[in-house]
């Protein structure tokens, strides 16, 4: 029953494949058509990249876009599987911290022959930083992403709780444990505070690194990233993350928000999140609405940054088209079309400036002066993101659980160590071009 | 025509059409199964990762040693046999009970079988998801309402999939709630093969209802219920979906599995060895588990 089912499905699934690579524009033959696989998203962000593309090919070049979208639950393992069949499309959009794997599997052509200075002053830092590997780029990305916490303003003020005017002036751990604390007070339910435990995957590190960072420590040592033991498990990283397991566990004050609906619904006061839940939030809430830097574990507030990035693949038969496509992307129309639809951060200045949200005096500015003022810190810059990120999830999810913090930690190191020398180092391998 | 002696090259013929009628199933089951496992059995001696540009090294049995060392796959171990030991003995005597029920010949039965068959229809996915619902946390979980509401709010809201002791069990509810209609369906066409003679036989006896199920209805059903006892038990093995959509082996592994673990290890972490040495144990112990069950319990040879 189940593999009939199954069956159909993949039919299915082939009859709209077929569909979707019928050409555009059979007419022109002499055009080369560059593939280009990129996330689903969100419905609004598919539609702008879809009729961005569009935009494009009626543009008259030498070489159109065919424009394949994957959903992101499995991309990574999409990548693998096309990569191993000798079936990567010309270009490629990736989750950014993944760009050093993929560079390391030589799967990547390096950028910064193609770039122009004009475009690489233009560039926010942070983008930069995330697309820079062993000093060559590899790949651009056409927004940023914001880390931050939500806040229902008047709820706030009912506890008198001082409000950081920026990631200068963040709260500490031990000032927003006394936030949490008095809000409970005034909750019905002593849950306050939306760490988005429903979400699954990525979140758990993108979301939860900068505390470790914050607290001194981290993933994985600096800047060699050879070993996790001592990093990951130094007594820095315990005592932070024992304090988010005491904010989860059976007294604390985390709603499981098992519907998604906790600051939404006025559940909760504050909501640990990205960029993504803005519209949302802002339609919900109106001017209540604040947008708080992360708190202070000892050395000061620090965010997570890095989003989806665009890359050459070795394949890419015309790195020059392709490059015009990456340079159209991040014209300011199509950057601030893109970020109007998913409300993250634009990657060049120029575009922030046009943007309301994000410029000075806007709801999001804070995003931007997390990424351009340093607060913000990309994930490892090491081929072993892939393990090190799902070991740390699965370390995550058993301290949410209640788990002892400085075993589970030991554990994860232990497993992250062994991977990188099961990998030799992740050493650059001499690749030959193909 | 005169009469020859046509034994030996029509049994050669015979022989002939049988292989060209078994070709294809062979060829399937040779490609699909044997190739793929013989690939896996050799892979997992190797260090192969997806797309590591390093080159492949022999690495004997160091994989095996590491996946039977790590406490993660022992406990999916533990969770597949405990999986397994609930599952099939509950979900066989409930698919029985409820074959007896809708086996009534009464107004509207039909209704009730379309309505014990629907969840094996639904995907498992489908399935995952709404039982997620309903074992919200809080006290508007509905499984958490229908508690507080029967016991006169004498039990305590739970977070079903996230408590270490409930997890478990919550998913073998919702699978044996998802699977027990096919097991239903099985036993219903059993329980109609029976010849009716056979309960007229019993009843001039003066055999009561118990006596009839005990000596009739029960010796009747043995193969199917070895049947359904059997698919069950490798279904049980493979739990794969609902754990992957509603808790990911958690709460600190208390509801990974075998397959579970494999799947993390080659699409997670991209260890194909190690996820190859995951399935060469998993066959192992479910070809042992099979064989133990049919040393136990032999179908009687007129259906096998």
């Amino acid at each position: 029953m189940r593999s009939a089912l199954f069956i159909l499905t993949a039919w299915c699934a082939a009859l709209a494949a077929c569909k979707q690579e019928q050409p555009q524009n059979p007419a022109a033959e002499s055009v080369l058509r560059l593939q280009a696989w990129a996330h689903a998203g969100r419905e609004a962000e598919r539609r702008v990249i879809e009729r961005q593309v569009r935009a494009f090919n009626r543009q008259p070049l030498t070489a159109d876009i065919e424009l394949t979208l994957l959903p992101e639950g499995e991309y990574n393992a999409q990548v693998q599987a096309a990569a191993l069949a000798d079936g990567l499309p010309d270009l490629l959009e990736f989750d950014g911290p993944f760009v050093y794997n993929y560079v390391w599997q030589g799967h990547l052509l390096p950028l910064e022959d193609y770039v122009s200075q004009e475009l690489r002053e233009n560039l926010l830092p942070s983008i930069i930083a995330q697309g820079t590997y062993r000093g060559r780029l590899w790949s651009l990305g056409q927004y940023d992403s914001g880390l931050a916490l939500f806040g229902h303003r008047s709820m706030l003020e009912r506890i008198a709780a001082r409000i950081p005017a920026g990631p200068d002036t963040a709260w500490t751990a031990d000032e927003f444990a006394e936030v949490l604390r008095r809000l409970a007070r005034q909750d019905a339910d002593g849950q306050v505070l939306d760490l988005k435990l429903n979400y699954r995957g990525e979140w758990y590190t993108y979301a939860f690194a900068p505390v470790l960072w914050s607290a001194g420590a981290g993933l994985i040592d600096r800047p060699g990233c050879r070993s996790a033991t001592g990093t990951l498990n130094g007594p820095a990283a315990i005592a932070a993350l024992q304090r988010v397991q005491a904010w989860i566990g059976r007294r604390g004050c985390v709603d499981p928000n098992v519907d998604d609906y906790a600051f939404v619904g006025r559940r909760v006061a504050l909501s640990w999140v990205g960029h993504w839940e803005y519209a949302r939030y802002a339609e919900a809430c109106g001017d209540d609405l604040l947008l708080i830097p992360l708190p202070d574990f000892g050395t000061g507030t620090v965010t997570g940054q890095g989003s989806w990035n665009w890359g050459l693949t070795r394949r890419c038969r015309d790195p020059r088209a392709a490059m015009r496509f990456l340079e159209y992307l991040l014209a300011d129309e199509q950057v601030l079309e893109m970020t109007r639809a998913n409300h993250a951060v634009p990657a060049t200045r120029s575009a922030v400036a046009r943007s309301a949200l994000h410029r000075e005096g806007g709801a999001l500015h804070l995003y931007v002066r997390q990424l351009a003022e340093g607060w913000a810190r990309p994930r490892p810059q090491t081929p072993a993101y892939p393990v090190m990120t799902s070991v740390f999830q699965q370390a995550f999810d058993d301290l949410r659980h209640g788990a002892d913090v400085s075993s589970v930690l030991d554990r994860a190191a232990a497993e992250i160590d062994r991977d990188i020398r099961d990998n030799q180092g992740y050493l650059p391998q001499a690749r030959a071009e193909p | 025509m005169k009469p020859v002696n046509r034994r030996r090259p029509r049994l050669r013929g015979e022989g002939v059409t049988a292989a060209l009628f078994a070709a294809p199933a062979l060829a399937g089951l040779l490609l699909f199964v044997a190739v793929p496992f013989g690939l896996a059995l050799g892979l997992s001696l190797t260090n192969l990762r997806m797309g590591s540009p390093l080159q492949t090294r022999f690495v004997g049995w160091q994989q095996y040693a590491r996946v039977l060392a790590d406490p993660t796959f022992q406990r999916a171990m533990l969770n597949n046999a405990l999986f397994a030991a609930v599952v099939v003995p509950v979900q066989t005597t409930l698919a029985l009970l409820l074959a007896l029920a809708v086996n009534q010949r009464l107004r509207g039965m039909v209704v009730f079988r379309a309505l014990f068959f629907m969840p094996v229809v639904f995907p498992m996915a489908l399935v995952a998801l709404v039982w997620e619902l309903i074992y919200a946390p809080g006290p508007n979980g509905p499984l958490n309402a229908l508690l507080g509401l029967v016991t006169f709010g004498g039990v305590a809201p739970q977070d079903f999939l996230h408590d270490r002791l409930l997890a478990l069990p919550a998913i073998m509810l919702m699978s044996i709630w998802q699977g027990v209609g096919f097991q239903m369906v099985v036993l219903l066409a059993g329980l109609q093969s029976i010849p009716n003679e056979l309960y007229e036989a019993a009843a001039t006896e003066r055999a009561g209802r118990w006596s009839q199920f005990r000596h009739v209805t029960l010796p009747q059903l043995r193969n199917p219920l070895v049947f359904t006892a059997l698919v069950t038990t490798v279904l049980a093995f493979r739990v794969f979906d609902q754990v992957q959509i509603m808790t990911r082996g958690g709460p600190l592994d208390a509801t990974t599995t075998i397959m579970f673990e494999a799947v993390q290890a080659v699409f997670e972490r991209q260890q194909v060895a190690q996820a190859a040495a995951m399935t060469v144990v998993f066959f192992f112990l479910v070809l042992m588990v099979t064989l133990v069950q049919r040393a136990a319990v032999r179908q009687e040879r007129e259906v096998a």
